[in-house]
């Protein structure tokens, strides 16, 4: 017996440094070319979103030259207003990066909060989970539109309204991997060592479903922009800032939706760019995520 | 790979009936695995023959590549798997790479498989008579007219009572003994040349695994089938076969017949592994002496953990009537640990034995009794005091794999017992984590990696650490070790031994496998049902075993001769 183990023979048969499952993870993702686009995509909307409006004058007031197309001088063409469309969507994307931005941080954590303790206090779990069919099974946009109609409609009250109504499917998510966890030895231990619930909520479980809530952030991020240009439409939004959706309603406003094609078009695709991107991101993070179990990708 | 397959060599009537025929000739056998990583050989090199009737056994560690190879033989590789070079010669036609519509006429007729787990090998929807049917009348073994009869007497052939009805019940209704005899039935039902069965017991509890071999060698013996057992016991190994190959890392280390490889093993690997495995350590961790000294001072040293008229009753549905009913997991147990010393609590699955661990650590309350620890009864604290308990009171448990936080570094897992009771500056953590991580034997560049970049040892060795953070007087170890290979095995309990001797620990050691109890228990206790049936110092234990079970118990420890009581040695 004695023979078998010298103490430093087991420190010299460290294995050799591998990858962590994070760079794996990173590496799988940026493993082809749809990874470096979506990521680039988001990346500009950032970028426009922040300098954006340090470069761009604020559209205000009113223009003299009236829904004109695109040119050298407007290059997505001016609004009923004589507005630069371009300084608009410019504008609206630092507003609807904002509002996807908190409403996603309201929803993920309201989400993961209750999503987790369901899944650890199994006491309180019958009570949250009630709670999240409820409000699952509540019709979104109609409630939407009279909470925001009844409180009035600024870019807080839109924000909150989204971010309140998008947690219980991150809940539901949340709880059932939250489950899986609570039930692993580690968590038994660090009971056992005398760790807090509220510890072993933030410090054990939470780092375990992080990753999804990564995942979650971002598509509720992209619905939350979806939300906003979909109320600021109905003449939900804040009449005072500039959103994408605000510029589609001053065109259906105008009832030029269909003659100045170049004002529904631009913010269109900006919708359309950073909802794809987010939800491609958020998939493929997930997907990059999971161990592949038949071996390697032909 | 040279020639191709003739599937006529494959007709049964074909083959002449000779003693000395070789079966199944592995010829310098390599298998390659395509990962993220790059290609990876899962085995090379790997020659053995089999003949009619006999039984080879192969034995490694984890990783050693054992399964590989009969998997490569059944040509079940995974997806990224391939046979790189190499034979694997089957009644005198090459198999490697042959296609899957000839490797199917092959298995399930002529090679027949035994798979590990029990549990997860049977469709659980549909009867176990049918699925044993569908074998034989896929490979026209039996018409659909006379089926019935066929599955009924290889039932009864496989040991199962009343065969005729439990042919018509479902996965779910049978014990994991008796699901492996419903496999077994499956894996000969069309009486095949070769039977691999890998790991067939290894899910099972001790004293099942013992009848199930007899069985499985009963069988094949009966039908002149040879067997490939794969297994991690080198003890069973030798006791079930004729022909044993030791393989380490891909590679066969050594082959030969199995009394040699036990008393005059040549390759360094194997003795290494020979003298590791506890079923057949003749002399235990520590000398005799040692224990006799231990045990002297045992009675003089006080107790730090007294358990009284422990029990615990959980609610349960009852699977056939579906009422509540009460379940006794625990049943009026009591037992005393000296302080410095080992108490084990033996027993198998649904003994009890985890959920007293869990008590005592309080993850459970007990339903009545108490639990003593340093004269506190502790059954029922709560608040600070339970917090100020569990500073003297921690915790191992079983798989390594899942009782450390995969998203911690090794350092923070290490330091967070320090961090919950606010003890030390961040500097001074990390230096007592360092010295931990000493006091352990692992290198101090362990500190910032993770738990998945270590091997399952080294991370038994972090959770043994992080028990010893906060300077406890009583550790609780739940299966220690038995989620670890038998080299690695061996050196988790000597560091156990050490550090008890160093700091002057006490161990409840729970554990399902006596053979590993009387490396390092003091004490023993055995558990059957919720209730203590023998107690006693680990020598008196297993030189005069009293009660039935505890012989059942020692008689399922492949290799090692049980003393019957005195009494009925001198009728």
């Amino acid at each position: 017996m004695s023979t078998t183990l010298t103490p430093s023979a087991n420190a010299a048969a460290l294995p050799a440094r591998g990858m962590s499952p994070r760079q794996r993870t990173w590496r799988r993702f940026f493993d082809g070319p749809v990874g470096y686009i979506t990521t680039g995509i988001l990346a500009l909307f950032v970028v426009v979103g922040v300098f954006g409006p340090m470069v761009v004058k604020y559209p205000s007031g009113l223009g003299t030259s009236i829904l004109q197309p695109p040119s050298a001088q407007n290059w997505f063409g001016t609004d009923g207003l004589g507005l630069d469309v371009f300084a608009e969507v410019v504008w609206g994307t630092r507003m609807s990066l904002l509002v996807a931005l908190f409403a996603g941080l309201i929803a993920v954590t309201i989400g993961a909060f209750l999503g987790i303790a369901a899944a650890y206090f199994r006491r309180l779990d019958p009570i949250i989970t009630t709670l999240t069919d409820v409000m699952l099974s509540l019709p979104l946009l109609p409630l939407m539109i009279v909470v925001t109609a009844m409180v009035g409609p600024s870019i807080v009250t839109l924000t909150l309204v989204i971010g309140f109504f998008s947690w219980p499917e991150i809940c539901r998510l949340i709880r059932a991997n939250a489950l899986v966890v609570s039930a692993l030895p580690f968590i038994d231990g660090a009971r056992a060592i005398g760790s807090s619930p509220l510890r072993i909520m933030l410090k054990e479980i939470l780092p375990m479903v992080s990753p999804l809530l990564v995942v979650n952030a971002l598509l509720t991020g992209a619905r939350a922009v979806i939300s906003e240009a979909g109320l600021s439409f109905l003449g939900l939004g804040d009449p005072d800032t500039w959103s994408w959706g605000r510029i589609l309603q001053s065109a259906q406003r105008d009832g030029v939706l269909v003659s100045a094609w170049w004002q529904t078009l631009f913010p269109s695709i900006a919708i359309l760019l950073l909802v794809l991107s987010a939800t491609i991101i958020g998939m493929r993070f997930n997907d990059s995520r999971t161990a592949s179990f038949t071996g390697v990708k032909p | 790979m040279s020639a191709p397959l003739d599937p006529t060599a494959l007709d049964p009537t074909s083959i002449t009936q000779h003693g000395t025929e070789v079966v199944l000739d592995v010829r310098d056998l390599a298998v390659d695995f395509v990962t993220e990583m790059g290609t990876v050989t899962g085995i090379s090199g790997v020659n053995f023959q089999l003949r009619r009737g006999e039984t080879i056994a192969i034995v490694g560690e984890s990783g050693s590549g054992k399964t590989t190879t009969v998997n490569a033989v059944l040509g079940l590789l995974p997806a990224n798997g391939s046979v790189r070079s190499g034979e694997i010669v089957f009644n005198g036609a090459n198999i490697a790479g042959a296609t899957e519509k000839v490797l199917r006429r092959i298995r399930g007729a002529h090679i027949g498989f035994v798979p590990q787990d029990p549990m997860s090998n049977l469709n659980p929807v549909m009867r176990i008579g049918d699925q044993l049917a569908e074998v034989l009348i896929a490979h026209g073994a039996a018409t659909k007219r006379d089926v019935k009869a066929k599955v009924v007497e290889l039932f009864e052939q496989a040991g199962l009572p009343d065969a005729a009805s439990r042919a018509r019940q479902y996965p779910h209704e049978f014990s994991g003994g008796m699901r492996q005899r419903a496999l077994i039935a499956i894996g000969l039902a069309c009486q095949p040349d070769v039977l691999i069965a890998d790991e067939p017991t290894s899910a099972l509890d001790v004293t099942v695994q013992r009848t199930i071999l007899d069985r499985l060698s009963l069988m094949t013996r009966e039908l002149g089938t040879a067997m490939i057992l794969v297994t991690h016991d080198l003890g069973l190994a030798a006791e079930r076969a004729e022909t044993v190959i030791v393989m380490n890392k891909g590679k066969i280390v050594e082959q030969g017949p199995s009394q040699q490889i036990l008393t005059n093993p040549q390759h360094e690997y194997t003795r290494r592994l020979v003298e590791s495995a506890p079923s057949l350590a003749s002399a235990r961790m520590r000398p005799d002496a040692d224990v006799l000294a231990t045990e002297r001072a045992m009675a003089a040293s006080p107790v730090i953990l007294s358990v009284r008229d422990l029990a615990k009753t959980f609610r349960v549905r009852n699977a056939a009537t579906g009422r509540r009913e009460e379940f006794h997991a625990v049943d009026g147990v009591s037992f005393d640990l000296h302080r410095g010393s080992t108490l084990a609590i033996v027993g198998e699955s649904g003994s009890g034995k985890s959920t007293i661990a869990r008590m005592a650590l309080r993850l459970e309350e007990p339903t009545s009794g108490s639990i003593e620890f340093d004269g506190t009864n502790i059954a029922h604290l709560g608040g600070a005091k339970l917090k100020a308990l569990r500073r003297r009171v921690q915790p191992i448990f079983q798989d390594p794999y899942s009782s450390l936080n995969p998203m911690s570094s090794i350092g923070e897992i290490l330091e967070e017992p320090l961090k919950i009771y606010g003890l030390g500056s961040a500097a001074s953590r990390r230096e007592k984590a360092l010295d931990l991580l000493e006091l352990v034997t692992l290198d101090a560049s362990v500190y910032d990696r993770f738990a998945s970049e270590l091997s399952g040892g080294q991370r038994q060795r972090i959770a043994i650490a992080r028990s010893l953070a906060l300077d406890p007087q009583l550790i609780i170890c739940d299966e220690p070790v038995s989620a670890l290979d038998v080299l690695v095995q061996a050196q988790i309990l000597e560091l156990m031994i050490r550090l008890q001797k160093e700091l002057g620990l006490s161990y409840l050691f729970i554990s399902h496998d006596l053979a590993v109890v009387r490396l390092i228990a003091d004490e023993v206790v055995v558990m059957k049902a919720g209730q203590i049936v023998e107690r006693g110092s680990i020598v008196g234990v297993f030189d005069d075993p009293q009660h039935e079970y505890t012989r059942t118990l020692l008689r399922s420890i492949p290799g090692v001769p049980v003393p019957e009581p005195l009494a009925q040695s001198l009728e």
